[in-house]
């Protein structure tokens, strides 16, 4: 068999997953999603070779952000209005569908809140929030200090209490 | 420990990425500090709404099989189409079934896999060129340079369009052999998709593309005053349609 297919089989593929959640997050739009997500398996397909020492999923969700934010560059330097697909979800079928109405306003409005914020600020909620990511995972993800890790999550956590309605007082700690 | 230092430390706290000691400073800032514990918890309930809320996404199974197609295709080429497998497994596994069930699907089985054995063929072959270094012999943008590049190595001339108003960008071309026929393949993109258009001379009457589907790719085919068309790409099938009225120039 050939190492190459298998290598990559074996290091990236179990990546999928976490690579087509942070793509979707960041385009949010299922076409454009699968689009970067393919787009990053051929790009790491190709520079496998140079693929050393680092952890496979950061080095594939790094690919992935990265297409996905030039991706964002080109949307928006062609076109200034760009309209989000609806956001459909699954109905729930709990016993209690006023309660269940409820809670699906609820997580429609975070997910609407997370989807709201500026790219930067969306993909380190995503990345710790959804996927689990430690600091120093996103740190080299995102190509940033793990300082800046800290101090984007904060912010971003700061914008969603707001958006959500969770905090009535706002702390103001004059973050950098 | 003041208010204005222990802010962007009480989201390390709350993700569990400070030390015994930073975190011991922070518990002891919040214990005396009703301001930052109220933020702390507003946090830390929100943290625990979204891990609840459960907001992954999760990829198509249309897309799976297509990088899988994509990918792990060198492992297993040519490609088989599964019914091939599972009709010669069912002649091992039971000659009595097997037997009434091949009289029954030897007529059909022959007409579908002529179709389906040049539809893994063309798929192959499109597969093949993606990962190839030279997708195309002729690489041209101009139709003008594509088109007479096969007159001379084809007996026929296959049509080659600027699709460019419609966002079908022309590549180039190159030369195949398919089911032991020289074909033009015309290659074309739309964004990072690429489109190989398959012609080859065959006799047989006109008809409609007809779109099937094989491991997360799309194939259309049609007939056209004598020649046989494959287009083959991983791009929505709507825009493979498409692009297949443009070229029959409908």
């Amino acid at each position: 068999m050939n190492t190459k297919v298998r290598t990559f089989e074996l290091t990236m593929w179990p990546h999928m997953r976490a690579a087509y959640n942070l793509a979707r997050w960041l385009v949010r739009n299922d076409h454009d999603a699968e689009d970067i997500v393919q787009e990053s398996f051929l790009k790491a397909y190709k520079a496998q070779e140079s693929f050393r020492g680092s952890e496979p999923k950061t080095w594939m969700l790094s690919i992935v952000r990265n297409t996905a934010m030039d991706f964002l560059r080109r949307v928006k330097s062609s076109s200034p209005v760009t309209l989000d697909d609806p956001e459909i979800e699954p109905q729930d079928h709990s016993p209690n569908p006023e309660r269940a109405l409820l809670e699906q306003s609820r997580r429609d409005q975070v997910r609407q809140a997370i989807s709201q914020l500026a790219p930067e600020f969306r993909e380190a909620i995503v990345l710790r929030e959804i996927e689990g990511l430690s600091y120093k995972e996103i740190a080299s993800v995102l190509n940033i200090p793990m300082g800046t890790v800290m101090s984007r999550l904060a912010r971003a956590r700061s914008q969603l209490l707001v958006e959500l309605g969770g905090s009535t007082k706002e702390v103001q700690h004059d973050l950098p | 420990m003041t208010c204005r230092e222990a802010g962007p430390l009480l989201h390390a706290r709350l993700d569990n990425e400070l030390d015994m000691a930073g975190s011991a400073n922070i518990d002891l800032h919040l214990a005396d500090c009703r301001v930052c514990a109220a933020q702390y918890a507003a946090i830390q309930s929100l943290h625990e709404e979204i891990a609840a809320a459960d907001l992954s996404y999760a990829p198509g199974i249309a897309l799976q099989r297509r990088l899988e197609t994509r990918f792990l295709h060198e492992k297993r080429a040519p490609f088989r189409f599964p019914t091939i497998n599972w009709l010669s497994s069912s002649v091992l596994a039971a000659a009595a079934i097997a037997a009434v069930a091949l009289l029954v699907s030897i007529p059909m089985l022959r007409i579908g896999s002529g179709t389906d054995s040049i539809s893994a063929e063309i798929l192959d072959n499109h597969l093949r060129a993606l990962q190839a270094v030279h997708q195309v012999d002729v690489p041209s943008s101009d139709q003008h340079a594509v088109k007479p590049w096969f007159q001379g190595k084809t007996s026929f001339s296959p049509p080659v369009p600027d699709l460019s108003d419609n966002d079908f960008i022309l590549i180039g071309g190159r030369l195949e052999v398919i089911h032991q026929q020289p074909a033009a393949a015309i290659v074309y993109r739309r964004r990072q998709h690429v489109i190989d258009l398959y012609v080859s001379p065959s006799a047989g009457a006109d008809s409609d593309p007809q779109l099937r589907e094989l491991g997360g790719y799309h194939l259309l085919h049609w007939m056209q005053n004598n020649m046989s068309y494959w287009a083959v790409s991983d791009v929505d099938p709507t825009d493979l349609r498409k692009f297949a009225e443009l070229i029959r120039g409908k």
